[in-house]
């Protein structure tokens, strides 16, 4: 710490090089990229019941969340920022759904729409469904409703904007979901996908040279 | 007249209740075991259950099948698991049966069998059938499931049928050749739809303690 002399303590007003990254950062930066971000909001295609139908609804012309700045929806999770995640979470799907939040670029939304991904609906105690999918992802709005209505989308995407505005990046930074590596398995047998993978190419080299593939017994 | 309708049935049916109550008591003891010998009679001079069209094709062919009672009006058998390849195959290609369709396979958990129902259509007849193969519990061991022989190498619609008999009730079907959960994932424990089924408690489900599991 510099010490400074007595005569100009009234006038000089002290601040450390992180204080002035943040001050800096959180009234110059943050409200540009998060005006920007706020308006470009792109969901992932990822619909696994009913409330899919609204949601496809949503981006027909009648509703056109294109004009909330969500052009349009993404197939792939690496170009997305958010999960509206329309539909019943089974436990089958939990794991895909894992595997395509851990995918999106941070920062990451998700919009629980409907009953079924907020408690679990009508699917109350079911074996098979997760009951809310904030057990299994972070969510940042709540959207009530069996199925909710287009316009109920667009309010939940105008106050999912309006959360987007109002944070700052150093304290989205220390919220940031921590990765974890991930290994691929077979959905039926639970076996790695290299391993299956290895299996098929000895297979087809097997069925290139004549000879009889090794059968895959249960 | 709606008045006149009206009351006819409000009398008849206050009088009743007010005569019960002087009369059981007196009646009570005497009456009861002769109208349950009664009416004990009629449910077994219910007639068994005949053999039907089917039921009488596949005799001619040598296959013996129990007739089950009609189910909403079809004809309904039961036959033993060693039969069943034969009996499926001959009804689905002999000119007099051509159930060629086959509508469900599915599986019961009965109070003390295992079923896995075959639910057999004709196109060309219009015609409709349900054969049955029933497995004791009894029979089976605590650590086993039950067998049935697997329809799915002739007929190939039965393959996912069977797939989800396995994972739902655990019928174990012989000769499957891809016998895995078809709806749960490939880690799941225990089968659902089984009486004695626990539904897991953790951290996807930890509601309602108290409830049914």
């Amino acid at each position: 710490m510099t010490t400074i002399p007595d005569e100009l303590k009234e006038t000089v007003s002290t601040t450390t090089l992180d204080d002035a990254i943040d001050f800096f950062s959180r009234y110059l930066l943050d409200p540009i990229a998060n005006a920007a971000r706020s308006n470009s909001v792109w969901p992932l295609t990822f619909g696994t019941s009913c409330c899919a139908i609204e949601m496809m609804h949503v981006g027909m012309s009648k509703f056109d969340i294109s004009r909330f700045g969500s052009e349009v929806f993404r197939a792939t999770p690496r170009q997305a920022d958010l999960i509206i995640t329309a539909g019943t979470i089974t436990r089958k799907m939990a794991p895909a759904l894992i595997t395509l939040y851990e995918q999106l670029p941070e920062p990451k939304y998700v919009i629980a729409m409907g009953a079924c991904t907020i408690t679990g609906g009508m699917f109350n105690d079911s074996y098979s469904v997760v009951q809310g999918v904030d057990r299994i992802i972070p969510v940042d709005i709540y959207l009530p409703g069996c199925p909710p209505r287009p316009d109920g989308i667009l309010d939940a995407l105008l106050k999912l904007q309006q959360k987007i505005r109002t944070e700052s990046y150093k304290e989205r930074r220390a919220k940031a979901y921590k990765q974890s590596p991930v290994l691929y398995v077979d959905y039926d047998t639970g076996r790695p996908i290299d391993d299956l993978v290895d299996e098929a190419k000895t297979d087809t080299a097997l069925m290139l040279a004549g000879a009889k593939a090794t059968t895959d017994k249960p | 007249m709606s008045d006149e309708e009206n009351k006819p049935p409000v009398n008849n049916s206050e009088n009743p209740p007010a005569e019960k109550p002087a009369e059981k008591p007196a009646e009570a003891p005497a009456p009861k075991p002769a109208a349950a010998a009664a009416a004990k009679p009629p449910e077994p001079a219910a007639p068994p259950p005949e053999a039907g069209i089917y039921g009488n094709f596949l005799k001619g062919k040598g296959i013996d099948s129990t007739p089950l009672p009609l189910s909403v009006g079809t004809e309904t058998m039961e036959l033993k698991p060693s039969d069943l390849r034969t009996a499926i195959k001959l009804l689905r290609e002999s000119p007099e049966a051509k159930l060629d369709f086959l509508v469900a396979v599915s599986g019961v958990d009965s109070a003390d069998t295992f079923d896995s129902v075959y639910h057999l259509w004709s196109y060309t007849k219009k015609d409709e059938l349900v054969v049955k193969v029933r497995i004791p519990k009894s029979s089976v061991a605590a650590d086993k499931l039950p067998e049935v022989p697997s329809i799915s190498p002739e007929w190939p619609a039965a393959d996912w049928h069977e797939r989800e008999t396995y994972d739902l009730v655990g019928i174990r079907y012989l000769g499957h050749r891809y016998l895995r959960r078809i709806l749960n994932p490939w880690d799941w424990e225990g089968h659902p739809l089984r009486r004695d089924y626990k539904q897991p408690v953790d951290a996807l489900n930890d509601k309602n303690p108290d409830s049914m599991r």
